[in-house]
């Protein structure tokens, strides 16, 4: 695969790069969107789902005879009524040392955490069903639980799942090189445990889903606020043993994921089989203390690192032991290992470390399971191994951007080879750590900071550099032995009888803005104007095999597919057209919808060769007549390095603890920019959800198991009054070596900033010998570690 | 996250919601702003039989002066405290304190006298209900009593109100045009319930020391409190550094502050020192500036 050729000036791209306003926009700013909230059917039933209040426990009887005093009330479910209609969803790995636990609809036998749904009361409206939940009685025996993982890892622990035999269910170790021996003749190390707290990922549309059956055709739809639609239709015909015909999902307008809506969840499947029973449309709508409670969660892993180093500040190795806490289940279809493995895959980061060892066990705990949240494992690990790469540039005493310079993959240097196996090709590595130094003048930014700082003020800098491996193709699956192709992606492109361009994808754009960026690439790509242009997405009907968008693929795949097939396209039409205009197809260009002759100053329009194509009998030798159709998939095998180094500068109030970010810079390579505008917004959406992570939000369950950030006034999101200005410093670097030369850079905000403020506040409490090894940084955390500094004098 | 059935009457005069009040007592609920009552509703904390919507009865929106006092009535919404000239006038900080009450939408809808019912103790609005001798005026079918805001502030979330009575309005003292203030509120997001906050009002006599204070706190306690041993002991001093250790060491050892997931006792403690000093120094340079600024008036007479 070569890099797109623009020597001839007719390919150059005109709408990729450009700031074009989202097409999307117009429903939904003008409250036209259609969310699955929205979609109504006659007869539709509603469910509330009564929840565990039980962190562990048996589950002994379920009475539910009130429930049904209540008028409107339809019926109440327990798993027990779906025996022998449903096969529960497997999350399957070909890794070893690896267990997977099954999801079913409703708990079964016995509960694993706070809030897993257990009875499912439906009714004519949610307002009854919420009435009926009142009377259900659940008697439960509680069993024993260890809430804690540094508790849950250990022998003696009480199991959750008693079959997986332990509650480690994950354990997987990279290892290159004597590591032992580098740290025992190192000149100099550091080490510390860092932990990143658990995070919701809490999109503002809440989880919602509504099924309806066929009686007609026997069959189901789902419409669902999943990102994944393609993958739920294929596991859920397999688990409610439905053919892939009688079974569509389809992802509307969905709002926002943030990865929390990227797994299968139980109530997807219930909703499901509810349908099918009751042979009545059902939704359910989960509410925000649900979606608090069982949304799947982020992060969660206590680690424990070392760097050695030379006296020069050369990295010489680096060993971890990570225990991550993955709740009460691995979840479908990523498993325990997507977080938990991501982890010491990429702790390493982006620079060179010989020898490594990092080795993580995933641990089950009577909590929400962990699956995909915005940055996936690379938010910890950039914690930890940033805030390592800062300590170790304080104990030589050398400027932490100095000590990124020498240790940064350089351009002479890739395609890397991380230890953990990670490939990174060719991209602006050392060239981001110069934008963000030039973008905010660093060595004047320095000066400032003392200034400052001699006035007593808490002021201190802090910067993060990262890569992430994006728009990964068939080479490794997203998630680590996971048996789903995530690693192609389809495009089936059409021009109808009217010159309109259908071009339909696998994936499923829930905020992204890919009606847009898809049509610019297209309308490049195949020479036709944007308006002509309508992209189809988050339907598993629309392409043979779909998965959906997460992992920042959708550009990458997408995009590639999307130019594979409009080249193809665009040969046929031009062949077409060729035949209309007595001329030889290579002849002829395609700009804007109109078709061009280089050798006379005939054109012709797209509208009218379609026309000729599918209308006018006769206009095409029915031998030499070809449909504008093409359907095309692209996989592009490896991945591709997306960079970045984000830098600040934060004030620690002395007197509150309060932290305010006095300016923010990202600078980051991500390829070709398909559309600027968008980019920025991606960037500054994840930011703040990296601020939220650094200063905010935390999910906490105490001692009894009890989530105790239940709502939104205790699971703190950041707010516009807390974000600074976030500038940004776009760096293209050589293209990557895929179709159309983008990188996916949907998650790196996330990445980077919640390393980079831990930074930042470490190097201002630096006075007082405090570093930061725990997120959120809260101002009661700064308190104690302040006190705790003092009282060690 | 949907609210048990409740029946609704819209009253169309005081009468007819106390008529309901004492038809239906303590299975009624007033609403005026809803902000804080609808989501406790929505969770199915509270669930009232019926609520009483009192938003449609006319002449409760009224800011009134009354001699050396303002009555709030209770439609008085907190967009229209943060904005109104005899608010301004007599109770400047009073709009200080409204740019840390949530956000600009539960402004345009919750109410002053809503907020001291509601009783919350991390609320600005009992503070400022304590600090300047707030008067309850509280009305039911057999009659009317008024109680002062420390009397009707009895703990969180509860007010002496008895279920078949309705508050009308709130007068509050004002502070004397030489007086300084400082507001100081800290919370984990702009807007959020204070972590602690400190109001102070004081003048200065010639010697530069410290008069008719008035100190209230919010987030430290079970209500808003009025901190009448830190008026005196802040009474005829000067502010300086070591009256500022003093009142920092005080709060330390007698406030004793709840703890929660966002912040310690001691935290709170901590926090409240830091809060009051901070108060006291803005009050301070506020009451010179405004003595400064009447002098210069003095001399242009």
């Amino acid at each position: 695969m070569s890099k797109p050729d623009y020597s001839d000036v007719t390919m150059r791209p005109k709408m990729v790069g450009k700031r074009i306003k989202r097409t999307e926009d117009r429903r939904l700013l003008t409250g036209t969107g259609e969310y699955v909230d929205d979609v109504q059917a006659a007869g539709m039933l509603h469910v509330a789902i009564r929840r565990s209040d039980q962190p562990h426990a048996r589950i002994v009887s379920v009475d539910a005879a009130g429930a049904f005093d209540i008028p409107g009330v339809v019926g109440v479910f327990d798993i027990s009524d779906f025996e022998g209609e449903c096969q529960p969803a497997v999350p399957t790995s070909r890794m070893k040392d690896y267990y997977a636990t099954p999801t079913w609809p409703l708990a079964r036998g016995k509960v694993r955490y706070v809030g897993e749904p257990v009875v499912a009361v439906v009714a004519e409206s949610r307002y009854v069903a919420e009435d009926a939940l009142e009377h259900v009685l659940i008697e439960y025996e509680p069993l024993p639980f260890a809430i804690r993982q540094v508790d849950a890892v250990k022998d003696d622990a009480p199991l959750l799942h008693e079959e997986a035999g332990t509650n480690v269910i994950i354990r997987r170790t990279f290892e290159r090189a004597d590591v032992d021996e580098v740290f025992r003749t190192a000149p100099h190390t550091v080490g510390g445990t860092f932990r990143m707290t658990r995070k919701c990922a809490a999109p503002m549309e809440n989880r919602s889903y509504m099924a309806q059956w066929d009686k007609r055709r026997r069959s189901l739809t789902l419409y669902t606020s999943s990102n994944i639609p393609g993958v739920v239709r294929d596991v859920l015909s397999d688990c409610l043993g439905l053919s892939s015909h009688q079974l569509r999902v389809i992802a509307p307008d969905v709002g926002g994921s943030f990865g929390g809506k990227g797994s299968l969840y139980g109530e997807e499947m219930l909703v499901c089989l509810l349908a099918r029973k009751l042979e009545r449309p059902v939704k359910y709508v989960a509410d925000r203390l649900e979606d608090l409670a069982a949304l799947s969660q982020g992060f969660d892993e206590l680690i424990e690192a070392e760097l050695a180093l030379d006296d020069d500040g050369h990295f010489l190795g680096l060993r971890a032991d990570v225990i991550g806490d993955v709740g009460a289940f691995s979840i479908y279809p990523w498993t325990a290992a997507l977080e938990t493995v991501q982890v010491i895959s990429f702790l390493p980061g982006p620079y060179k470390i010989e020898a490594y060892r990092g080795r993580i066990r995933g641990v089950l705990t009577p909590k929400p399971p962990t699956g995909p949240y915005r940055g996936v494992g690379r938010p910890s690990s950039t914690f930890g191994m940033e805030r390592l790469v800062d300590m170790a540039a304080r104990k030589i005493g050398m400027d932490p951007a100095e000590i990124r310079r020498r240790n940064l993959v350089r351009d002479d240097e890739f395609p890397y080879r991380t230890a953990p196996g990670i490939i990174w090709d060719r991209s602006a590595f050392q060239e981001c750590l110069e934008g963000a130094c030039e973008a905010l003048d660093y060595p004047r930014l320095v000066e400032k900071r003392d200034a400052m700082r001699a006035e007593g003020r808490w002021v201190g800098i802090g910067m993060a550099s990262y890569a992430e491996l994006t728009g990964i193709g068939s080479r490794i699956s997203v998630a680590p032995g996971m048996p789903i192709n995530t690693g192609t992606e389809t495009a089936n492109i059409s021009i109808d009888a009217t010159g309109v361009v259908t071009a339909a994808f696998g994936v499923a754009s829930h905020g992204q803005g890919l009606e847009t960026t898809l049509a610019q690439v297209i309308s490049d790509q195949l020479g036709c104007s944007m308006e002509d242009v309508i992209v189809l997405h988050g339907d598993s009907s629309l392409v043979p095999m779909s998965t959906g968008t997460f992992a920042s693929r959708s550009a990458v795949l997408g995009g590639g597919a999307a130019t594979l097939a409009s080249h193809q396209l665009k040969a046929k039409v031009l062949k077409m057209a060729a035949i209309l205009m007595q001329a030889e197809p290579d002849e002829l260009e395609m700009d804007g919808s109109i078709i061009t002759a280089r050798s006379s100053n005939q054109s012709l329009t797209l509208k009218e060769v379609a026309k000729a194509v599918y209308n006018q009998m006769g206009r095409i030798p029915r031998d030499q007549r070809v449909d504008l159709v093409v359907q095309e998939t692209y996989d592009p095998y490896l991945g591709t390095a997306c960079s970045s180094t984000h830098m600040c500068m934060v004030e620690v109030d002395p007197g509150t603890y309060g932290v305010r970010i006095l300016n923010y810079v990202v600078s980051e390579d991500c390829g070709r920019i398909i559309n600027p505008m968008i980019v920025d917004g991606q960037v500054h959406g994840a930011v703040v959800q990296g601020i939220g992570a650094a200063l905010l939000e935390e999910v906490i369950h105490d001692d009894d198991g009890q989530s105790v950030a239940a709502s939104l006034a205790d699971y703190l999101l950041p707010v516009a009054t807390g974000v600074p200005d976030i500038d940004i410093v776009h760096i293209e670097a050589e293209l990557p070596n895929n179709v159309g030369g983008f990188r996916g850079m949907g998650e790196g905000g996330t990445i980077g900033a919640p390393a980079t403020i831990a930074n930042a506040i470490s190097d201002a409490l630096s006075p007082l010998g405090v570093g930061i090894d725990k997120l959120p940084a809260t101002p009661e955390r700064l308190f104690r570690l302040v006190e705790a500094a003092k009282a060690a004098g | 996250m949907k609210p048990a059935r409740f029946d609704y009457v819209r009253a169309e005069s005081v009468e007819h919601a106390l008529a309901v009040l004492a038809e239906r007592g303590g299975e009624a609920k007033i609403i005026a702003g809803g902000q804080s009552l609808m989501p406790m509703i929505n969770f199915r904390l509270v669930k009232p039989a019926v609520l009483v919507d009192i938003n449609h009865i006319p002449g409760l929106e009224m800011i009134e002066e009354q001699g050396d006092r303002l009555r709030m009535g209770a439609l008085v919404r907190h967009r229209m405290t943060a904005s109104d000239p005899a608010i301004s006038r007599g109770l400047p900080i009073l709009h200080e304190v409204m740019h840390h009450v949530a956000h600009m939408t539960v402004r345009n809808r919750g109410t002053f006298c809503g907020s001291v019912c509601h009783a919350d103790p991390a609320a600005e609005m009992p503070m400022i209900a304590q600090m300047f001798d707030g008067r309850v005026e509280i009305v039911s079918a057999s009659g009317s009593r008024v109680l002062p805001a420390s009397e009707f502030l009895v703990g969180s979330l509860v007010t002496s109100l008895e279920p078949e009575e309705m508050v009308t309005g709130i007068s509050i003292g004002t502070s004397s045009p030489d007086a300084g203030w400082g507001f100081e509120e800290f919370s984990r997001r702009h807007g959020d319930f204070a972590l602690a906050a400190v109001a102070v009002t004081f003048r200065v006599d010639d010697g530069e020391a410290i008069r008719d204070a008035r100190i209230g706190m919010t987030g430290v306690g079970e209500t808003a409190l009025r901190m009448r041993d830190l008026e005196t002991l802040v009474d005829g001093r000067r502010l300086d550094e070591t009256l500022e250790v003093e009142v920092a060491a005080w709060l330390s050892d007698n406030l004793s502050p709840n703890a929660d997931i966002h912040a310690s006792a001691d935290y709170r403690r901590n926090l409240s020192g830091v809060l009051a000093v901070r108060a006291l120094r803005k009050a301070h340079a506020r009451t010179l500036e405004r003595r400064a600024a009447s002098g210069r008036e003095r001399d242009h007479e």
